[in-house]
């Protein structure tokens, strides 16, 4: 950690170096700011701080960096970022140990397989495109009163407690080497309307993600939600489906919440095989 | 007529479940929310669900002692109709969302698993791992993505509601929102606008609530008329784990489970807790209150742990103040299955198994019980009448407010794990009502003259130009809501005195006037986060004047309001007959302190003073008649027998 | 309100994004048969030239022995197989990127080096069926293009004998087969154990480390084979190997298990220049 000796007193600091981005489709640059230590900080309380005094380490006044962050407490799945090379979630990135890896500084980029909104904040509408795509939901009839839903067993809630778990923040998209970036632009005689419908259309033909493959156990293996098994199967052997999975397995390492994901890919591939040769052989 | 829409101000629990049951309803929705609906702040709750059920029916337990625990817990503030309703809707609610997936524990047997909470005696609480918040508001999120396939709801993720747009008649036609990616302005017309926007723990700076809950989209509201009622009471959670970010939840589940809390005997004993024998150990919530034991109510919780820390010296640590929660007795399989959620984000955030070392914490500004004025349709039995459009309407026609927004259900301090609840009601319950509603109204908000939408967009662009425009070098937002935090944080939590309340009440009005001089570092027009921090920041001041001035005016003790000057005392007497008189006494104060108190505070915003006014309204507790609320109180036996001596004698005389 | 089509009937999408999901499980399949299978069988035959040359002989015998069937069989279950499954695999490569740098997890890695190693076996392929085979049967493009570049080694009925010749001689082609073959085997290993799960025979993470010692032994077994096939070729004693070939060629012609070809003989007294190559 450096240490700043001015006049006998001791002030601790370290630098935090970010990729900034003004904007979709402008460059981006880094800028180190200077941030005084302080116990019990995290990637967080750094960026606040940033914003109240938003200056650079050498001096320059500069605007506030813009990031994403809501529950602060790793289950919103806001905050996802790429902190000294990794993806996590900021809010429980603890200055501490992560001065322990890099002293001196942290690197803060902005996840690289989405499109830039501003600074550390990314578009991730693709990935809730791609629970849409799966058919991520239980089609009950209705929310009127119809008495309890299915029993289940200890060990099946078990198996799906996990799974639900997912936040949809995004690290294991930002890890995969499948996932590709992609980024679309709003055409200049195009309307909002249709640039949304180009942008869901041209999202479901690329690879849904371990996430959307995960939640599709996870609903095939509910005992309503199974009812429509045979649409979400469908959807993960469309283009873009479960075939793109190059099991580099790099999901299930950096999942936050340690959901696995790799367990239901293969579940997942197993289902989708027996589903296409059923499509074939016995419809 | 055109189509008609309702807008839903906020995706979490009680905005989702309204949009999907008027989704349901053949109605089109946009839902609104600041952040994708999915990671709303009602992911943080943890503990779980309170309905009776089947299992606890059969230990004597019924809709009834629900909704009786919700008023007796809510010190008896607040209208019981609603409160009625929601108890007797509450097993519906939770095999609603079990039908919808929520992976709720299960028995052996494959029985929704439950556990005990706050306040109650009774093993009410469903409960999802200890992320059940989590896992109700993505169950919702996921019918409302069905919803928005489907067509029937349009979202609109990651814009700010900046206010309603009123009519003439002072009927709500629609709303105003800001696009936070474009930062374009632009209305919503809209035939009903339901604000489902939660709490406002960002007054306090620092508390167990998530960065957005600013409170901005109630001030707003509140400033463009509607009443917002009971903001003096604001619950601190008795658990949470400090963090120089935010104050982490740590469920009251994990005293659910079991979980003690205790200070070592020896002030800041320097010895590892786990070798400290339990002879050494002062468990003060089991000594002092021996039915509830570590499941007292919230308000008591914490008060007592705040009086072990600041009063009697006995924090864990010296220079900052905890004791310990500890779960070290369960064994780790159980503790994983039923508190694995929360266990980790302690492990996380602190570094520390709580499975081997006891959790340190201490009380934390968590829930507003006030919140906007709403009304309510009364059956003749005490329930509400279903599908009227007068449930949960503010003072504005046209504007609703459901969940934690509004002051409905909870009284002067709320029952752990009856806020999931109380969302998720709302959003189900209003659905008809305003289905009634729209069908009411003769035109459609989309036929509204486009004027009354585009003059309310030019003030908002107004608005937003003069903050943009202020000269560089003016006051710094981010400072200014640090302070605002610490006067809150220390005049209006676990302890209020007046003198304190007045010091903070001019203090505030300072910070507002000086919030006037803010100057922003970003003067941008993409995503400019400064921008949108500094307009809730100066929605923030209405709402902290409303809670200071409700909490100044307020002498007595209710619920989590507490000032130690209007206390009611222990009884002290020697003998049976001196304690007897005493018994009398305080239950003749507590009645009058009834009569003079037991009131909603009602606050107006008056926009030319910038300052609030109050006023009481009676509350209707025709169904279960106050009593005293007893909990750890020397003599509470003694005072009981009294109490119901007394309200014996009164039917006698009624003929 | 769910039913949505999620590939229209009158779809008018490149028929390989419509059957992307058919051609990946071909992939992944063709991978393991035929063209695993069949390397593991064409190791071992080769490997079986450390019993002698005779042994190795006999092999190549034996599989000469569906006479014109052969090359039907050779076309489908291994060149178009191979091909289809290295072209495929390009295409493939295309649509991922190389993150080791910010994650150097195993998995990952390995990802890469599957994808490494696939184009390196491709590449390998190629050369070695050019300087065994010399891709195609045709004399002039033998004569003209092929032998002129060193391709075209191997006679069958001559099979020890011009592998050794064609093996010999130098350490680079022996070192850049180590490499060919030692990216074969890794690609074969790990690609079993990935196409395990692709195909969901071992899904949870415990079945998928068990599963990473049963194809990592099944490759470290596949190694030792490749790198003895090669060590035997390269110890082949050629002039010996002729006596031999010749020995068992005339052997099988007076049984009448062969028809007598002239070329033969004079392929074996200039092992493996000019000849019959057309088997």
């Amino acid at each position: 950690m450096a240490e700043n000796h001015r006049e006998g007193e001791a002030a601790k600091t370290f630098d935090v170096r970010i990729l900034r981005q003004a904007g979709p489709g402008q460059a981006s640059y880094w800028e180190r700011h200077r941030v005084s230590y302080e116990p019990d900080m995290n990637v967080i309380s750094v960026l606040q701080k940033i914003a109240a005094h938003p200056r650079t380490a050498d001096g320059q006044d500069v605007t506030p960096v813009a990031w994403d962050c809501n529950c602060l407490e790793e289950v919103c799945g806001s905050c996802t970022m790429v902190i000294n090379g990794r993806v996590r979630q900021a809010c429980s990135a603890l200055v501490d140990r992560l001065l322990e890896q890099h002293p001196d500084e942290i690197e803060l980029r902005p996840a690289s397989t989405f499109p830039v909104v501003r600074d550390l904040v990314v578009d991730r509408g693709r990935l809730f495109q791609a629970l849409k795509k799966v058919t991520a939901w239980v089609a009950v009839d209705g929310y009127y009163d119809r008495g309890e839903g299915p029993p289940q067993s200890q060990e099946e809630q078990e198996q799906l407690y996990p799974l639900s778990h997912c936040m949809s923040c995004g690290c294991c998209l930002e890890a995969c080497p499948q996932y590709a970036r992609v980024e679309l632009t709003r055409g200049v005689d195009e309307s909002p309307e249709e640039f949304v419908q180009r942008q869901a259309e041209t999202y479901d033909r690329l690879f849904l993600g371990p996430h959307a493959i995960s939640q599709v156990i996870l609903f095939n293996s509910h005992p309503t939600g199974r009812h429509m098994s045979s649409l979400r199967l469908d959807a993960l052997i469309a283009e873009g489906g479960i075939q793109l999975c190059g099991n580099a397995q790099n999901c299930v390492a950096v999942c936050p919440k340690d959901i696995p994901l790799t367990t239901s890919i293969a579940r997942a591939g197993r289902a989708a095989t027996v589903h296409a040769l059923r499509k074939w052989f016995d419809v | 007529m055109a189509r008609q829409r309702v807008m839903v101000v906020g995706g979490g629990l009680a905005g989702l479940s309204a949009a999907m049951k008027l989704a349901e309803l053949g109605i089109d929705v946009d839902v609104m929310s600041l952040t994708p609906v999915k990671r709303s702040h009602s992911v943080c709750a943890q503990g779980g669900i309170n309905s009776c059920s089947d299992q606890t029916r059969q230990a004597g337990d019924s809709e009834w002692k629900h909704f009786d625990d919700t008023v007796y817990g809510g010190d008896f503030l607040q209208h019981q109709p609603p409160v009625k309703e929601m108890a007797y809707w509450a097993p519906k609610i939770i095999n609603l969302m079990d039908r919808l997936g929520v992976t709720f524990n299960r028995t052996t047997e494959g029985f929704i698993d439950r556990r005990r909470f706050g306040g109650t005696l009774y093993k009410r609480t469903a409960f999802a791992g200890a992320t059940t918040g989590q896992q109700l508001l993505y169950a919702l999120d996921e019918q409302v993505r069905r919803w928005e396939v489907a067509g029937k709801v349009r979202k609109y993720e990651h814009w700010d509601f900046l206010g309603p747009v009123l009519d003439n008649h002072g009927v709500c036609r629609g709303c105003v929102g800001q696009d936070l990616v474009s930062m374009e302005i632009r209305a919503f017309p809209a035939d009903a606008v339901l604000i489902a926007s939660g709490g406002c723990g960002l007054l306090y700076g620092r508390s167990t609530n998530s960065v957005m809950c600013t409170g901005s989209a109630v001030s707003r509201c509140f400033q463009a008329g509607a009443k917002y009622a009971n903001g003096e009471f604001i619950q601190v959670h008795p658990t949470a784990v400090p963090g120089a970010d935010k104050l982490r939840l740590m469920s009251e589940s994990a005293r659910g489970e079991g979980g003690r809390v205790w200070v070592p005997r020896t002030p800041q004993d320097p010895r590892n807790p786990r070798d400290i024998p339990e002879s050494e150990r002062y468990y003060f919530l089991e000594e002092r209150y021996p039915q509830y034991g570590n499941l007292v109510p919230r308000d008591i919780a914490t008060r007592e742990i705040f009086d072990i820390c600041i009063n009697e010296g006995l924090s864990v640590e010296k220079g900052r103040q905890c004791v310990y929660l500890d779960l070290t007795h369960i064994p780790r399989q159980e503790l994983d299955r039923k508190l694995g959620g929360i266990l980790e984000i302690y492990e996380k955030f602190q570094g520390v198994d709580p499975r081997v070392t006891p959790m340190k914490i201490f009380p934390a500004v968590h829930y507003s019980m006030g919140g906007l004025w709403v009304d309510y349709d009364r059956t003749a039995d005490g329930g509400l009448r279903s599908a009227s459009p007068t449930n949960m309407v503010t003072n504005l026609p046209g504007l609703y407010a459901l969940g934690e927004c509004n002051y409905q259900y909870h009284g002067a301090n709320r029952l752990g794990a009856n806020s999931l609840l109380s969302c998720i009601f709302d959003g189900l319950f209003a659905a008809p009502g305003l289905e009634v509603w729209l069908s009411s109204r003769a035109t459609a908000a989309a036929e509204a003259p486009a004027s009354l939408f585009e003059s309310e967009v030019r003030r908002q662009q107004a608005c937003q130009q003069e903050l943009i425009r202020r000269p560089a070098g003016g006051e710094n937002p981010y400072l200014l809501h640090q302070t605002l935090g610490e006067v809150m944080t220390k005049a209006a939590t676990v302890v209020r005195r007046n003198p304190q309340l007045r010091d903070a009440l001019r203090e505030v009005e300072e910070l507002a006037a000086r919030a006037k001089r803010c100057a922003l570092a970003d003067t941008g027009q993409w995503t400019n986060q400064n921008l949108v921090f500094t307009r809730a920041l100066l929605d923030m001041f209405p709402l902290a004047q409303t809670i200071l001035r409700g909490a100044l005016a307020r002498d007595e003790c209710r619920g989590a309001h507490y000032k130690p000057e209007f206390a009611m005392p222990h009884l002290t007497g020697e003998t049976t007959a001196q304690r007897r008189a005493e018994a009398d006494a305080w239950c003749t104060r507590f009645d009058e302190n009834n009569r003079r108190w037991l009131k909603s505070t009602v606050a107006v915003w008056q926009p030319r003073e910038e300052s609030v006014q109050l006023s009481y309204e009676d509350v209707d507790t025709s169904l279960i008649p106050p009593r005293p609320r007893l909990y750890g109180l020397v003599g509470a036996a003694l005072i009981e027998e009294v109490w119901n001596q007394r309200v014996t004698a009164q039917l006698a005389r009624v003929p | 309100m769910e039913r949505r089509p999620v590939a229209a009937s009158t779809d008018c999408r490149p028929f390989l994004a419509r059957n992307e999901f058919l051609i990946r499980r071909l992939h992944s399949l063709t991978g393991l048969i035929p063209v695993g299978a069949f390397m593991t069988v064409h190791l071992a035959t080769n490997a079986s030239v450390l019993d002698g040359p005779a042994t190795f002989q006999r092999a190549v015998y034996q599989i000469h022995s569906l006479g014109r069937l052969l090359p039907v069989v050779e076309w489908a279950f291994i060149f178009l197989p191979i091909l289809f499954h290295g072209l495929l695999g390009l295409v493939i490569i295309r649509g991922g990127m190389v993150n080791t740098g910010s994650y150097p997890l195993i998995g990952n890695i390995r990802y890469v080096l599957q994808r490494a190693t696939g184009v390196i076996a491709l590449v390998f392929i190629l050369c070695h069926v050019f300087h065994m085979h010399g891709w195609f049967h045709s004399e002039l493009w033998l004569e003209r293009v092929v032998e002129p570049l060193g391709g075209g080694r191997f006679r069958p009925f001559s099979a020890p004998s011009t592998l050794g010749a064609a093996m010999q001689g130098g350490l680079v082609i022996p070192a850049l087969y180590a490499v060919g073959l030692v990216a074969c085997v890794y690609h074969l290993a790990n690609g079993l154990w990935t196409m395990g799960i692709t195909w969901g025979v071992w899904a949870g993470p415990q079945a998928q480390r068990r599963a990473n010692w049963i194809c990592g032994t099944a490759g470290v077994v596949l190694g030792i084979l490749a790198l003895s096939a090669l060590y035997g070729a390269m110890t082949v004693d050629v002039p010996r190997a002729v006596e031999i070939e010749d020995a068992l060629y005339e052997a099988r012609v007076t049984a009448h298990k062969l028809a007598p070809n002239e070329r033969k003989r004079a392929d074996a007294e200039r092992t493996g220049r000019g000849g019959s190559r057309v088997e």
